[in-house]
């Protein structure tokens, strides 16, 4: 349940970050190779979620967010650490 | 004690030259935080066509003057990094701006690493907001990886 409202709320920045409708982000396709984004729109989205989920994200996990799934695991850790 | 400073010492920290330097002086500059004033004069190149008996600071400039600031934030922390492009912005305008007008622009880190950031900016005339927006800049590396 917690985690499908994650992966919709995720998918959702991704997608208006890099401009792109849902169904065209797979879940493990790989966001700068595979999607198109570029390490800018990477930050972009890293702020959007901290944002979102009032939480701090250090900027080395910028590397680990490459897919959606990814970032999904990432936003769910930090929401526990937070707790 | 704030870090103020003038002219010279803004061209050192940004690239852009008359007509096109928006920064007059800087009131206070830290990493977490930079307030900058521009003020704007009948006599902008720019008033002469935008518009005609009625001028109007151009929106664009606006943001100009906005993304100077912003630059000025990024070498409090990143002093040694190259020229940045502007990547995206998302701005809301509440008042124009005339003649006569004195901005004072604030700008904080969203988020600011090597070669990339994202500031958000508060910009007020007379203690009143006129503007405010959301800037992200980048090397052109960070753009196109």
């Amino acid at each position: 349940m917690a985690r499908s409202s994650v992966q919709d709320e995720v998918l959702e920045i991704v997608s208006t970050v890099i401009e792109k409708d849902k169904g065209d982000i797979p879940l493990d396709a790989h966001l700068i190779q595979d999607v198109g984004a570029d390490s800018m729109m990477a930050l972009e989205i890293l702020a959007a979620l901290e944002k979102k989920y009032r939480i701090a994200i250090p900027e080395e996990k910028l590397k680990e967010m490459a897919t959606v799934n990814k970032i999904i695991q990432m936003v769910e850790a930090a929401k526990k650490r937070g707790k | 004690m704030k870090n103020s400073f003038e002219s010279e010492d803004i061209k050192k920290l940004i690239p852009q030259r008359y007509p096109f330097l928006m920064i007059d002086r800087v009131l206070e500059a830290s990493p977490e935080k930079v307030v900058a004033i521009k003020n704007v004069t009948a006599s902008e190149q720019f008033f002469k066509g935008h518009f005609p008996g009625q001028p109007i600071m151009p929106g664009v400039l606006i943001i100009e003057a906005m993304a100077q600031a912003g630059i000025i934030l990024y070498k409090q922390k990143f002093p040694n990094d190259k020229v940045l492009f502007l990547v995206s912005v998302k701005s809301r305008f509440s008042k124009p701006i005339i003649p006569g007008d004195q901005m004072v622009i604030t700008v904080e880190p969203i988020k600011m690493i090597v070669k990339m950031g994202i500031v958000r900016v508060v910009m007020t005339v007379q203690e009143h907001k006129v503007a405010e927006a959301e800037i992200a800049f980048g090397s052109q590396d960070a753009k196109s990886a």
